[in-house]
C-alpha cells in the first residue's frame, strides 16, 4: 500500500483551516531546520527525493503527529544517520 | 528516451498500477488510471531511483497528464493534472474502445 | 517525536544538532544564517503579484508566460539558476484553475513565497483533487456550475501559477497599482479577484 504521505483522496482529514499565516516561520527552530536543510542538500550530503524518501519512510501515527518542519528534522537526523555523519542515537545521547 | 516523442499531446494514456516498496511520484489515486497526454514538460532524473541516493538514477522525459474525475473517483466533473515520468505510464491499450 | 528524551523540546534538538555537525566541521553558524537568509531575500508573493500585473498590462508578454512560464519570469529576474519549470495557468470565466502538491508540499517558492499552513495540511491536500468545489467553498469562493476546474497536482519538476482574470473597473491602474491587488491566494487558486 502507499506511504502515509500519499494522501490524495483520502477521507476524514476534515475542514481546512485557512487562515494565513503571518510570517513565514512560527518559531525560531523552523528557520533553523530549513537552513540546515538547504547547507546540507548544497553540500552534497543528501538530495531533494532521498529528503522526501526519509519523510514519507515515518512511521504513520509518527508522521500525522508531526508539523510540518517536525517532520524535516525527522528527516534530516535520519539522513544524517543513514550517511554515517552521526552515529545511531548520537543526537539524543 | 528523453525527447518527450513517445507520448504525443493527446495520446490516451494508462499509469501503470505499480505499488513499489520504495519512494515513488505517482500517487495511490492515480495509479492503473486513464488520462489525455496535454504536452511533455521536460526531462529529469527518476526520482524513484534518485530517492535510494544512486548515482544512476536513469533521465525521463515527464509529461503532464489530464484525467477526469469520473476516471479517478467515479464521480464529480472536474479534471487533474499529474507530471508523470514516462516510465509510469503505457498507451492506453483499450483505446479504441 | 523518538521518545528517547521527553523533556527535550524540538528547539533544543536542532540546536543540539547544529551544534554536533558544527563540531564535526560540516557546517558553520553563519552558512545556516546565510541559508535563510537567502531562501527568505529570494521567495515573495510580491514576485509573482508583479509577473501577474505585467501579463496583464502586457499581451506580448502573457503569450511569452503561458507559452514558457520558466524563460518569461527569467524576463522580470526570477528563478535565475533554478532547475525548476514554471507553468503558469490562466483562469478565464470558464475555466478555474487551482494548484496542490498532494505527496508533500511543493510550491513555486521564489514567486509565492513561503508556503501558508493550510497548503501543506492535510486537509487540504487530501480533498482539493476529490472535491474542489467543495474546498474552494470553504476559502469564500463560490464558482457557478459551469466553470471547469482543473487541479494540478505538482508530481514532479515542475511548479504551477495561476493567473488569476484581472478584477473589472481596473482599466486605469497602473502596473505596480494592479501588482498590490494580487493575494497570495489568488496565484494558488483558492481566491479571485
Amino acid at each position: 500500500m502507499a506511504r502515509i504521505n500519499d494522501v490524495g483522496g483520502t477521507q476524514g482529514f476534515g475542514a481546512i483551516d485557512t487562515a494565513d499565516d503571518t510570517e513565514p516561520f512560527h518559531a525560531d527552530w523552523e528557520a533553523r531546520v530549513v537552513g540546515l536543510f538547504n547547507t546540507l542538500r548544497a553540500q552534497g550530503i543528501f538530495n531533494t527525493n532521498e529528503f522526501r524518501d526519509a519523510i514519507e519512510s515515518m512511521p504513520p501515527a509518527e508522521y500525522l503527529a508531526a508539523s510540518y518542519y517536525e517532520r524535516w528534522f525527522t528527516a534530516i537526523v535520519a539522513l544524517l544517520e543513514t550517511k554515517g555523519v552521526l552515529e545511531p542515537g548520537e543526537l539524543d545521547d | 528516451m528523453t525527447d518527450g516523442d513517445r507520448f504525443p499531446p493527446g495520446t490516451r494514456v494508462r499509469t501503470f498500477p505499480h505499488d513499489p516498496a520504495h519512494h515513488t511520484r505517482l500517487p495511490r489515486y492515480a495509479r492503473g488510471k486513464r488520462g489525455v497526454v496535454v504536452e511533455p514538460e521536460g526531462p529529469a532524473e527518476l526520482a524513484d531511483i534518485s530517492a535510494q541516493g544512486r548515482g544512476d538514477a536513469p533521465v525521463e522525459q515527464i509529461y503532464a497528464v489530464r484525467f477526469a474525475a469520473r476516471d479517478l473517483w467515479g464521480e464529480g466533473d472536474h479534471h487533474v493534472v499529474l507530471n508523470l515520468w514516462e516510465s509510469y505510464l503505457e498507451e492506453d491499450p483499450d483505446r479504441d474502445r | 517525536m523518538t521518545g528517547e528524551h521527553p523533556d527535550a523540546t524540538i528547539a533544543q534538538r536542532v540546536r543540539r544538532l547544529e551544534t554536533l555537525l558544527e563540531e564535526k566541521g560540516l557546517i558553520t553558524g553563519e552558512r545556516v544564517d546565510e541559508a535563510i537568509d537567502a531562501f527568505l531575500a529570494s521567495s515573495s508573493p510580491a514576485n509573482g503579484a508583479r509577473v501577474v500585473a505585467r501579463a496583464w498590462t502586457d499581451e506580448g508578454y502573457k503569450s511569452r508566460l503561458l507559452a514558457d512560464g520558466t524563460a518569461a519570469v527569467r524576463e522580470l529576474g526570477y528563478m535565475e539558476g533554478s532547475y525548476q519549470r514554471l507553468r503558469v495557468v490562466e483562469n478565464t470565466a470558464g475555466t478555474h484553475n487551482v494548484i496542490v502538491c498532494t505527496l508533500c508540499s511543493c510550491y513555486p517558492l521564489r514567486l509565492l513565497g513561503p508556503s501558508p499552513s493550510w497548503y501543506k495540511s492535510e486537509a487540504y491536500r487530501s480533498r482539493v483533487v476529490r472535491e474542489p468545489r467543495s474546498v474552494l467553498r470553504e476559502f469564500g469562493l463560490e464558482l457557478p456550475d459551469t466553470v471547469d476546474i482543473t487541479v494540478w497536482d505538482s508530481s514532479a519538476e515542475s511548479r504551477y501559477m495561476v493567473l488569476p482574470r484581472r478584477p473589472e473597473g481596473t482599466e486605469g491602474l497602473a502596473e505596480e497599482e494592479l501588482a498590490a491587488l494580487v493575494t497570495r491566494n489568488a496565484l494558488i487558486g483558492t481566491a479571485a479577484l
